[in-house]
């Protein structure tokens, strides 16, 4: 299947591009919650309603990443094995998708609304993660 | 300079075009940018739109949801139309010449025309329908086509990079 993807002239752009797709719901639905979280968009809705309204969309879009992202790696396996910005990606990826579902999560759904000093901090790691996930990815064809 | 390919030609021989495309550092660190740019115009304005659709958000008045989250997203095309000109300046004629980079920029207009015929007609009556579950058919066509309209634009400006 690797071999198919990597030889096909249409699959890799198409796959890629729904990577893309998935990318930018996930970052929007993330984008989005952290505004809400930091009291910079969306400030007429509870944060616990925004977060329950982003959730399936955070989830969903994260899985069709993680789906197109596997079969991009198939594909290119050899080339990713010891390219910095793709490992770089990984553990960004794995610091984002870890921290949203500890910390974030905790923060989001505290019973006592957590202290602004607080909320900016947590909103910053969180925004970091998935900033360096999505620039290192775009990198990874440059390096 | 007389035609259109002659200005694309000079544009990327001007210093600028000439200095992004060889830079080693320039043109990653703008595209870099114009992707998290894309992240958070397309990913705010999908909120808004899926709200338009009676998706997401429905306990919401529509106008809510619009005015907390368009300056994100008018906010987010401002940076990634600047980084998209620039890249383009640097390869000016190589995107003239790709289809991809065509149908690029008609669903951009596209996008465009629907949001300004959306503005022009149904945001004036959004009094009547602001605090629908479902919106007006109209309105929710007009959610789910920008919705496609720029899934389309991404889409294409990524293929952008493949010679067919």
């Amino acid at each position: 299947m690797g071999v198919a993807i990597r030889n096909s002239h249409v699959m890799f752009p198409i796959i890629e591009s729904l990577h893309l797709l998935a990318l930018t719901v996930l970052l929007g639905s993330v984008i989005v919650l952290n505004l809400r979280l930091v009291g910079w968009g969306l400030r007429g809705q509870p944060l616990a309603s925004v977060a329950r309204s982003l959730a399936p969309l955070a989830l969903w879009s994260l899985l069709a990443m993680l789906l197109t992202g596997g079969l991009l790696f198939t594909s290119e396996a050899l080339k990713c094995y010891d390219n910095p910005p793709f490992l770089f990606k990984m553990a960004a990826l794995f610091g984002a998708i870890l921290f949203h579902w500890t910390a974030f999560r905790a923060t989001v759904n505290s019973t006592r609304p957590a202290g602004t000093g607080r909320r900016l901090a947590v909103s910053a790691v969180s925004m970091t993660l998935w900033f360096s996930v999505a620039v290192a990815g775009r990198a990874i064809g440059f390096y | 300079m007389t035609s259109l390919p002659e200005f694309c030609q000079w544009l990327q021989n001007t210093p600028w075009g000439t200095g992004i495309r060889e830079s080693t550092w320039v043109f990653p660190i703008i595209e870099g940018t114009h992707t998290l740019a894309i992240a958070l115009s397309v990913g705010t304005l999908l909120i808004v739109d899926l709200r338009l659709a009676g998706i997401l958000m429905r306990r919401e008045p529509v106008s809510q949801v619009s005015s907390q989250l368009m300056p994100w997203s008018v906010s987010g095309f401002a940076i990634m139309f600047v980084t998209g000109a620039l890249l383009f300046m640097s390869q000016a004629a190589k995107a003239y010449g790709s289809v991809f980079f065509r149908i690029k920029v008609l669903l951009l207009v596209l996008a465009g025309i629907n949001a300004l015929v959306f503005e022009l007609t149904l945001r004036r009556s959004i009094k009547t329908w602001d605090a629908a579950e479902r919106p007006p058919i109209r309105a929710r066509l007009a959610g789910a086509l920008g919705i496609v309209l720029w899934a389309g634009v991404i889409a294409a400006g990524r293929t952008m990079a493949y010679n067919f």
